[in-house]
């Protein structure tokens, strides 16, 4: 036990005293994750739209004060469509709106007005969102809700604002928990071996099982320890992200996970020689592995077969238990599958690495 | 003329000086040895001359002034350069062809048939000929050093930079190796600067500066040198004098003693400009232990040990035995097998065939391998420690693994950091740590659980004269203390004659075994055990 | 410069990265990626999982029922449950959408009296949340319309929407333009880095250090390895944009070998960087993947076009070089107006001031010593 305590012990303090680790896994831990959240946004804000206004104009002004921050840009006029058209092809404008000279006069006299819209559909995802505003826009406009009888009450749950910083900061932390496990798992074998003390290692009386298992979880509690500060700084702190859930179903999940990861970092260690070997087979293990993991296209919208293949991606269980903790508030019983998901691979694969790495003792 | 002037040159790091303002002149067909200890600036003038970091001062070779590694350009076309490390210039990927067609092609040879002929020599006499096709990776060391050397010569340099060229080589690839200098400085009329560690290559030297601290502190033929340092020479005393140093059947002192004069070497250069600058070396003492009486006479032995790999054999069927109280040195070039040897003992590498005994009993299991574990203690290469701990936190981590107890770890850092004379480095960290420290440091982490054999695979490389003086002398007194078995390998033949049994190994195969005194019996011409080394490896 | 010097270090050059099995990395990787993030990113939202409450069992309400279940974006299913019930099967992440019909609602609509459906989305995937709105509200107005619209005493607007560049709005489309933005950024600049620290860490600099070989010589045999390796890749991702993701391209061919060409250069020109302060090649492997993969996400516009950025935003999208070769290959994949698009022209020569200037300055501070 003593033994096992010591290489915990020299492990953490090695890792503290390598500064370009040390810093690396930090800025992964924070700054990283808090341009995760920040950046990235997939929702259509802030959209430029180019007007051409053929018609006398006060119907189509009336139609245009709706269009405002945060969805849309003031608009800006062009002379002709030639010319909202230049501008739309130069990725200046991604919403061009054309109203026809008798615009007004249909409008009026109901005879089929006719508002043209021209999307820049190269970001589909946003071009789509912006037709969406404008048919609202246009309903509102024409008070089509007072004589349609029916109101639509929607209720956004867990999230009712559509924060996008609150999912990406949490994607992006559930990632560097992933790839750092593997990552700090592999190198701390891989180190011994570069720097010539693994023959000094294996000498050690001490059972080959202990030396492993206590290099691994000195490094899952690296990662830990970087979970947690992320989550109070970063999560909490700084985006102010609701937890539905509980916060140690969550911790509880990903020190599981942390070690089904560490089983695939025993895995690289075994083949690689060194360190860059390690950046490069984590690269190509783990980018397929998050793939299959429903992070960026949810699991039964795949198609059958990757669908099944994500059975076995333990990220899958990982990434869903996480998100139902902070987002859904899903009770600890109803959590149950996700945990027996992280523990059954996790046992597999860390079984697996541990006897792949342990055939080198 | 091949005219090399060096005046007032000085090199400075970010942190620390390298060099301060030195001052050198020599001419084609010389030869200048560089000897000093580490960090002595031998590396930093041959970067400067090289024109590869900026200095202070102001080169001329060829006719041609610079001040400034841009400036030196001009006269790259006609240097040679081989930086400090073994094969530190190949390409592992790249074979012996490759690497010759590879260096031609960037020194822009025109590879005409007199180019081929002088190739085909280089080979030759390099022992490459029949290997053109193999990688660089999977050279030995020995080989690995001639190839950077002829890699080196191609262009036919006029001045030639090796810095350490022979560390870590044994005895045959070194004597090649200056074989191939000696003639093609003959032929070329090469000035070449050479730095070495080892002080018998030195002897043989045109020219010798001695450096220290960045500065050169004395320079000379070897001889006058020697004969400087003659008055401080004596026979070794039987008690220790005050101010002076008793090592290896010497006694140095600056003031006159009542002892017979001895003969000395270039190493007394060393011992006296250390006593010079130091005084006495600390003496060093070994941490009390009761002799264990009832470890049998025998304390290892093999049986046929063999290990293969693939078709290679590695080791073929090796008897050894290794005795209480013995100092055995593994000797053979590189590549022979004596790492895979000491390897197989440790239970790094399975054995093949053959029987292994360790205190009468025989290894066969993983169980045998664990009670094999706590009676050794190894000393790898390189002094192989982590990086990222204090020399304290290190041993207390060795101790931790060893299972002792934390209040007798704390007395036993202390006893080994006094006696080893490493107490004021407890809280450094290994890479701030001078080689000599490193190494007894080394030595301490290995002991620290009482084993009753010790290895150690090439603990010397690369340690100056003093340093490695002091370190034969701990080890020694182990020996003495512990009655603990000991077995080394060096590619320093002048350490042989410090052991008590020599094994000599050749391509996995024992070609001797005997003492050191018997060796020297069975081959009367030789002058130092490096002879009877080439002896062996002569015959065939 | 000196051909014979440049041939022998590109030669060795290869053979090293093909014995070192770097040739694995340097082929797999990018279009791994390509392949991962064209499969892996939907902004389409399909197979949502719908649960109908319908309390009011009516003509009107298995008329709305039928429309989500003739919808590929649904896949809804009809049970009676409590509302709690039905919530806590969003919790626990059984179902993304419920739609409570209630009771009376075919009695309120012939009566013209207001009633009220109920919708609850799961919303911890916002941008999918999102989506999956606009298709409810899409599908129960469009129901709405249908019964209603003969009685509305004037027409409505409607809308005559088209969608450039991108008719049927395949995210395809929108995304491997992108990608490859992202991946010939850090590819070439991972491999120029490491293919200098790797000398500097394993000693074989001395080699360029000790010999007259030029640093315009050791630059240009590097970079070429890089720039012809990574050459290959253009061709082999254009081949999986069309072939494999069936883009069109209705650009200028050439054009795309040119600009991605350039492109590299910037690419391993921000490698040769990174290898001028570093000295070990992991520590270059990781600042390069720092360096460029943020960069390369936020300004591609693959996430967010750059016209809605807004503030200090805009002045970094301007400054990486991302966005101006994404801008040229969203051009040639999907608009193609080539260089007739003064913008375009422009954009171009950005790209080459860039690969000058950053070609400049990493040979200026290159150096051919020790430092």
């Amino acid at each position: 036990m003593r033994a096992f305590l010591a290489i915990i012990r020299k492990e953490l303090l090695e890792f503290l005293r390598s500064y370009g680790l040390f810093i690396v896994v930090l800025y992964s831990f924070t700054l990283d994750v808090y341009i995760a959240g920040n950046g990235i946004n997939l929702d259509a804000r802030n959209v430029s739209v180019g007007v051409v206004d053929y018609s006398p104009g006060f119907i189509s002004n009336k139609i245009l004060s709706d269009l405002h921050y945060p969805q849309f840009q003031e608009p800006v006029f062009f002379a002709s469509q030639e010319k909202l058209n230049l501008a739309i092809r130069n990725k200046e404008i991604m919403v061009g709106i054309v109203f026809e000279s008798d615009f007004g006069k249909r409008y009026h006299t109901g005879n089929n007005p006719v508002l043209n819209l021209l999307l820049d559909s190269t970001a589909s995802a946003q071009s789509y969102l912006a037709l969406n505003y404008i048919q609202h826009i246009l309903m509102r406009f024409q008070d089509t809700l007072s004589f349609a009888p029916i109101e639509i009450q929607i209720h956004k749950l867990f999230n009712p604002n559509t924060s996008y910083s609150h999912f990406m900061a949490l994607a992006e932390l559930l990632s560097i928990i992933t790839i750092l496990a593997v990552i700090l798992t592999a190198a701390v074998f891989v180190k011994e071996k570069e720097n010539g003390t693994w023959d000094i290692m294996l000498l050690m009386p001490t059972d080959a099982k202990a030396v492993i298992l206590a290099k691994s979880l000195s490094q899952v509690i690296i990662v830990m320890i970087g979970t947690t500060i992320c989550v109070g700084t970063v999560l909490f702190g700084i985006f102010d992200l609701p937890i539905n859930g509980s916060l140690a179903a969550f911790m509880l999940l990903t020190f599981f996970y942390a070690f089904t990861s560490a089983g695939i970092g025993l895995f690289i260690a075994s083949v690689a020689r060194n360190i860059m070997q390690v950046a490069q087979f984590s690269v190509l293990i783990m980018m397929p592995l998050l793939f299959l993991s429903g992070a960026w296209t949810p699991v039964y919208a795949m198609h059958p077969i990757l669908e099944c293949l994500s059975i076995i991606s333990p990220l899958r269980y990982y990434i869903q238990g996480s998100e139902s903790v902070f987002f859904r508030g899903t009770a600890l019983i109803d959590l149950r599958e996700y945990f027996a998901g992280v523990i059954v691979l996790g046992g597999v694969l860390f079984w697996y690495g541990f006897r792949k790495i342990g055939k080198l003792f | 003329m091949n005219r090399l002037q060096v005046r007032e040159v000085s090199v400075s790091y970010r942190k620390k000086t390298g060099l301060k303002p030195v001052s050198l002149e020599a001419t084609g067909g010389e030869i200048i040895g560089l000897i000093g200890a580490d960090g002595a600036g031998k590396s930093s003038l041959m970067h400067a001359i090289a024109g590869i970091k900026s200095f202070d001062g102001e080169i001329e070779f060829d006719n041609h002034i610079y001040r400034s590694p841009k400036e030196a350009e001009k006269v790259k076309g006609s240097i040679g350069f081989m930086p400090q490390g073994l094969g530190l210039i190949l390409y592992e990927q790249l074979g012996v062809n490759e690497h010759l067609d590879f260096f031609a092609d960037i020194r822009g040879i025109k590879q005409d048939s007199a180019f081929r002929v002088y190739r085909e020599r280089l080979l030759h006499m390099a022992g490459l000929s029949d290997f053109t096709e193999r990688q660089a990776g999977k050279l030995s060391g020995g080989m690995m050093q001639k190839l950077a050397l002829i890699c080196t010569l191609l262009h036919r340099p006029k001045l030639l930079l090796l810095d350490e060229p022979t560390t870590g080589v044994d005895p045959l690839s070194r004597m090649e190796l200056w074989d191939i200098l000696n003639d093609i400085i003959a032929k070329e009329k090469t000035l070449c600067i050479v730095s070495t560690a080892y002080m018998a290559e030195a002897t043989q030297m045109y020219r010798v500066l001695l450096f220290e601290d960045g500065e050169i502190i004395d320079k000379g033929k070897a001889g006058e040198l020697i004969e400087k340092v003659r008055p401080f020479s004596y026979e070794a005393a039987p008690e220790p004098f005050e101010n002076s140093i008793t090592i290896h059947g010497y006694t140095y002192s600056l003031k006159p003693l009542e002892l017979k004069p001895k003969e000395p070497t270039l190493n007394a250069v060393f011992f006296i400009n250390f006593l010079k600058k130091y005084g006495p070396i600390p003496e060093i003492s070994i941490v009390h232990k009761d002799r264990d009486e009832d470890v049998p006479a025998t304390i290892m032995e093999a049986k046929g040990l063999t290990k293969r790999f693939r078709e290679f054999v590695a080791n073929d069927h090796i008897d050894m035995e290794l005795n209480r109280g013995e100092i055995l040195g593994l000797l053979g070039a590189n590549g022979a097998g004596k790492t895979t040897f000491i390897k197989m003992l440790l239970g790094l590498l399975p054995i093949d065939e053959g029987e292994l005994f360790l205190l009468g009993k025989r290894i066969k299991s993983a169980n045998d391998r664990q009670m094999l574990k706590a009676k050794i203690g190894y000393v790898s290469q390189h002094f192989a420690l982590y990086k990222g701990m204090s020399v304290r936190e290190n041993l207390r981590y060795f101790a931790n693994m060893h299972r002792i107890e934390p209040e007798r770890t704390s007395v036993l850092i202390k006893e080994y950091a006094d006696t080893l004379g490493f107490y004021s480095y407890l809280d450094a960290l290994p890479t701030d740590l001078p080689m000599g420290i490193n190494q007894r440091f080394s030595v301490a982490a290995a002991i620290m659980h009482e084993p009753v054999v010790l290895f150690l695979d090439e603990p010397t490389s690369g340690v100056d004269v003093v340093a490695r003086a002091t370190f034969w002398e701990m080890l020694q007194k182990l020996k003495e203390e512990w009655n603990i078995a000991i077995l080394i390998t060096t590619h320093y033949m002048g350490e042989a004659e410090f052991c008590d049994r020599v094994v000599l190994l050749r391509d996995g195969k024992k070609i001797a075994d005997d003492t050191v005194k018997n060796l020297y019996q069975i081959h009367p011409d030789a002058h130092n055990f490096e002879d009877i080394f080439l002896d062996y490896y002569n015959l065939n | 410069m000196r051909i014979g010097v440049i041939k022998a270090y590109f030669k060795k050059e290869l053979l090293d990265i093909y014995r070192s099995k770097l040739i694995l990395m340097v082929y797999i990787m990018p279009s791994m990626l390509l392949i991962l993030f064209g499969y892996g990113i939907k902004t389409e939202v399909t197979h949502t999982r719908t649960l109908i409450i319908d309390n009011d069992q009516s003509k009107a309400s298995y008329d709305l029922v039928s429309t989500f279940e003739h919808s590929k974006y649904f896949n809804s299913e009809t049970k009676n449950l409590s509302e709690n019930r039905a919530l806590n099967l969003i919790k626990q992440d059984k179902k993304d959408l419920i739609i409570i019909i209630p009771e009376a609602f075919e009695k309120h609509l012939l009566k013209g009296l207001k009633t009220s459906v109920g919708v609850y989305i799961d919303g911890s995937f916002p941008s999918r949340a999102k989506t999956i709105e606009n298709y409810v509200n899409g599908v129960i107005y469009d129901a709405i319309m249908k019964r209603s619209g003969t009685e509305v005493d004037r027409a409505l607007i409607t809308i005559n929407a088209r969608n450039l560049f991108n008719q049927s709005l395949r995210d395809e489309d929108m995304i491997v333009p992108g990608v490859i933005g992202l991946v010939l950024l850090i590819a070439p600049a991972i491999l120029s880095a490491l293919l200098i620290v790797k000398e500097k860490e394993n000693g074989t600099i001395f080699n360029f250090y000790s010999s007259p070989v030029k640093k315009s010589e050791f630059l240009a045999a590097k970079l070429l390895s890089v720039l012809l390796l990574h050459g290959i890749n253009i061709f082999i991702l254009f081949l999986w944009a069309i072939y494999l993701f069936e883009l069109p391209f209705r650009g200028s061919f050439l054009l795309y070998i040119f600009s991605s060409f350039i492109y590299i250069i910037i690419s391993l020109s921000v490698g040769l960087l990174v290898s001028i302060i570093t000295s070990s090649q992991i520590v270059a492997y990781v600042l390069t993947l720092i360096i460029t993969i943020i960069p390369g996400f936020l300004y591609s516009g693959m996430l967010m076009p750059i016209s809605s950025m807004e503030g200090e935003s805009v002045i970094e999208a301007h400054i990486y070089p991302v966005m101006y070769y994404t801008h040229i290959l969203y051009d040639v994949f999907l608009v193609g107006d080539g260089l007739s698009a003064s913008k375009n022209l422009l954009y171009l020569f950005i790209l080459m001031g860039y690969a000058i200037i950053l070609l400049t300055i990493g040979s200026l501070l290159l150096k051919k010593r020790i430092v």
